[in-house]
């Protein structure tokens, strides 16, 4: 897997993790309740490490990030039997099936949303 | 929804080797079977997540959990350690049992919030550690999930 790839999967779960723990009801109950968590110092903590990770972009890779970022709720997205989860379009089966294809940084030709392959 | 269902046998293991918290939660993770890469994404994400707050809830059981885009499905996994590690539990006590919860971001079944209470629920009920350590192999905590009906 590319090394910025690896970057930007962390980067979209830490914000993962934020939005669930803001904007899900239940999620930062259960949090608060089952394991006492400090819900609003998580997200500050969550912030600062998101930003800290940010930092290991290389730049274009960043700026490609934040315009895609600023426009559509998710910027990296799986790739799942061919198929982009972002648009739900189809990817070459020249690069799906090819290991070595799947393991590099792109984005889905349809969407541009930065693509990782699940099986 | 019942728990037995979300548990596959390879991924229940009654004698953890791991000496210390980021050992034990690196065997969790490999209990799920994924490649190298993806381990080591959810090595990291369940750290951060620990130290925002331990998920050791007290009582020797610890509830390592994340939502991660390196699984496809909710996973889980169960392991023990006899002798416990430390794991900065709420109650400062070693911890002997952990279940692993992973789930993917966007969660077509919405699983995973149901799951982390039940397991919560059930690692909160008195009797519950006591039998644990009475497991003698993976089917047994199988069964014991089914017993609870949970
Ligand atoms: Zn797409």
């Amino acid at each position: 897997m590319d090394a910025q790839l690896e970057i930007l999967l962390q980067i979209q779960d830490l914000k993962g993790q934020r939005r669930g723990l803001e904007e899900g009801r239940s999620e930062r109950q259960v949090e608060e309740e089952a394991f006492n968590l400090r819900v609003d110092e998580a997200l500050t903590g969550l912030d600062e490490k998101i930003d800290q990770v940010m930092e290991e972009l290389d730049p274009g890779v960043r700026r490609r990030y934040d315009r895609l970022a600023g426009g559509i709720d998710r910027a990296v997205v799986p790739v799942i039997n061919g198929v982009c989860y972002g648009c739900f379009v189809s990817v070459a089966t020249s690069v799906a099936s090819d290991p070595a294809e799947r393991a590099k940084l792109r984005n889905c030709d349809h969407c541009g949303r930065f693509l990782y392959f699940l099986d | 929804m019942i728990l037995r269902d979300f548990f596959d046998i390879e991924a229940v293991k009654l004698d953890l080797e791991g000496e210390t918290k980021d050992e034990v939660l690196k065997e969790l993770i490999g209990l799920l079977g994924l490649d190298d890469k993806s381990e080591g994404i959810l090595f990291k994400m369940l750290k951060r997540r620990e130290n925002l707050g331990s998920t050791g809830i007290g009582n020797g059981i610890a509830i390592p959990h994340c939502r991660s885009l390196v699984v496809n499905r909710l996973r889980l996994a169960f392991g023990r350690k006899p002798d416990g590690v430390d794991f900065k539990a709420i109650d400062d006590r070693p911890v002997r049992d952990f279940f692993l919860i992973v789930a993917p971001p966007l969660e077509v079944s919405n699983q995973y919030l149901p799951v982390l209470g039940k397991i919560a629920q059930f690692a909160k009920e008195p009797d519950v550690p006591e039998q644990l350590g009475q497991l003698e192999t993976p089917e047994d905590f199988l069964a014991l999930l089914e017993a609870k009906s949970i």
